[in-house]
């Protein structure tokens, strides 16, 4: 679905990722893993091409997407779910507004058949009465669940998860990986960077670790945890576990 | 002369009165559409400054809106007052009060534009991301997501600019224009009593001004209150 090759990213002297090579199919779940500053983010956001790369190709279903015109990488985007760390709802608009703004904006639905998709969404996020709050009236589990919300109002064929939980309290790291988990039964794409171990683990169809700009290393988690091989990953994986 | 003589003599012979009145009327007419064209120009030219200071694009409207801000704030408005009379349509017969309202809110929008700008620049990145990232083009994320926000913080500042552009209308008699100071100082010269006409004028402009403000301390507070809900 997602094909990478010889992706560098730089900004302005310094360069981030040094090229990577990476297919991502319909229907997996890439965990990425890796130190701070290890170019994580540069990369997941390449992919929907909030960064431009400097180098390389990204192919999306079948079309070269580097190169692309605004319109056109509006297009993409809105097939490319993205959730952030700190959440970025709208705060300035109800649940409701903020799940159906882009949908209707981009004239995917009327503003009745976006309003319904909401309903449905607020009560498969299990917040099904939160349609009209603002977002400061939520904790940020919920906060987290609602932009989730509205990364799946646009029916996207993949979802870019930036650190979903990294910003939250611990008590509720829970409900937020439990939702993605959910996601992930119901055969949902997605590219999940995170430092929860155990969401790798349990879901997680390969684990990348990425480290000073490359991918070291790859595996399903069950390898990828048991049997690492590269020296930087072992040590990494005994700070994290 | 006691105070009635004088009051008389100011206000009611020959109905002085009415210069206060139409100079009130005037300055009121002149500060209402100085203040929308003031707005209109200062949001177009934060619009310009904030894109290219956020994308690199438009760098020519950019360079254009830096000149219009650096001339118009670096000069005195009655400076601008004269020139856009006096020079600019010096060889055109042209209705005054239009002139006024051409120059106070060409001056106004400069400082319209560095308060909205600063609004805008405010709005955390991630909201302009987060609408970015759904597929929403730019022209459509600042106009449904950054710029409402932007708008709710510098409404106050908006509306105190408002009140100083009201106060700065009191030069427009440069150019000859009956506004309310010049309306007292009319009546000053025909009775040779500067007291009461100027006192007068000057209390008009503070009870504008207090009443003025007042509504802008309550929008203040009606948008603190919208923000805890
Ligand atoms: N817009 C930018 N301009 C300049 N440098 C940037 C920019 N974005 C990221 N960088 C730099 O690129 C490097 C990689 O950043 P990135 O955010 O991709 O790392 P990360 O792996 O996501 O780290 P973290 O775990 O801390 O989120 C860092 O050194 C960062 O300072
Ligand atoms: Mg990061």
């Amino acid at each position: 679905m997602i094909s990478v090759k010889g992706l560098k990213k730089s900004f302005n002297e310094l360069q981030v990722l040094k090229g990577i090579d990476e297919e991502i199919n319909k229907g997996e779940k890439i965990v990425i893993i890796g130190p701070s500053g290890s170019g994580k983010s540069t990369f997941l956001r390449c992919l929907n091409l909030m960064e431009t790369p400097t180098e390389g190709s990204i192919v999306f279903d079948g079309t070269e997407i580097t190169h692309l015109h605004d319109r056109e990488i509006n297009r993409i985007r809105q097939r490319m779910g993205m959730v952030f760390q700190h959440f970025n709802l709208f705060p300035h608009l109800t649940i409701r507004k903020n799940i159906t703004l882009a949908p209707v904006l981009l004239k995917k639905m009327s503003q009745e058949q976006a309003d319904a998709k909401a309903e449905e969404l607020l009560r498969r996020v299990g917040l099904p009465d939160k349609a009209d709050t603002y977002p400061a009236m939520l904790s940020g589990g919920q906060k987290q669940r609602i932009a989730i919300a509205r990364a799946l109002a646009m029916d996207p064929e993949v979802i870019l998860f930036d650190e979903p939980t990294s910003a939250l309290d611990p008590e509720m790291v829970g409900e937020v990986l439990e939702l993605m988990k959910q996601l992930a039964d119901d055969g949902m794409t997605m590219v999940v960077v995170t430092h929860e171990m155990g969401f790798a683990r349990e879901v997680a169809s390969r684990v990348l670790f990425m480290a000073e700009g490359t991918i070291l290393e790859q595996n399903t988690p069950d390898k990828f945890f048991t049997s690492p091989e590269n020296r930087r990953l072992k040590d990494f994986l005994s700070k994290v576990l | 002369m006691g105070f009635i003589d004088s009051f008389n003599q100011n206000f009611i012979e020959q109905d002085r009165w009415k210069y206060l009145l139409n100079g009130l009327l005037t300055t009121l007419f002149i500060t209402f559409f100085a203040v929308l064209l003031g707005m209109l120009l200062g949001f177009l030219v934060a619009i310009i400054r904030s894109t290219y200071l956020r994308t690199k694009r438009m760098l020519i409207p950019d360079i254009i809106c830096r000149v219009y801000l650096t001339v118009i704030r670096g000069t005195p408005v009655v400076v601008q007052l004269l020139i856009i009379y006096f020079v600019i349509f010096g060889s055109v017969n042209i209705n005054k009060v239009f002139v006024a309202v051409l120059a106070f809110g060409i001056n106004s929008g400069a400082y319209v534009a560095e308060i909205v700008r600063g609004g805008i620049m405010a709005v955390d990145d991630g909201q302009l991301e987060a609408g970015r990232s759904l597929g929403l083009s730019y022209r459509q994320t600042m106009i449904h997501i950054v710029i409402p926000q932007a708008l709710k913080t510098v409404l106050p500042a908006l509306a105190n600019e408002a009140i100083v552009l009201l106060k700065e209308t009191s030069v427009a008699g440069y150019i000859a224009i009956a506004d309310l100071t010049k309306g007292g100082d009319i009546i000053r010269s025909q009775t040779f009593s500067p007291f009461l006409p100027l006192i007068s004028v000057a209390v008009i402009y503070l009870v504008l001004v207090m009443f003025l403000t007042s509504l802008v301390n309550v929008l203040e507070r009606r948008l603190a209150a919208n923000d805890k809900r």
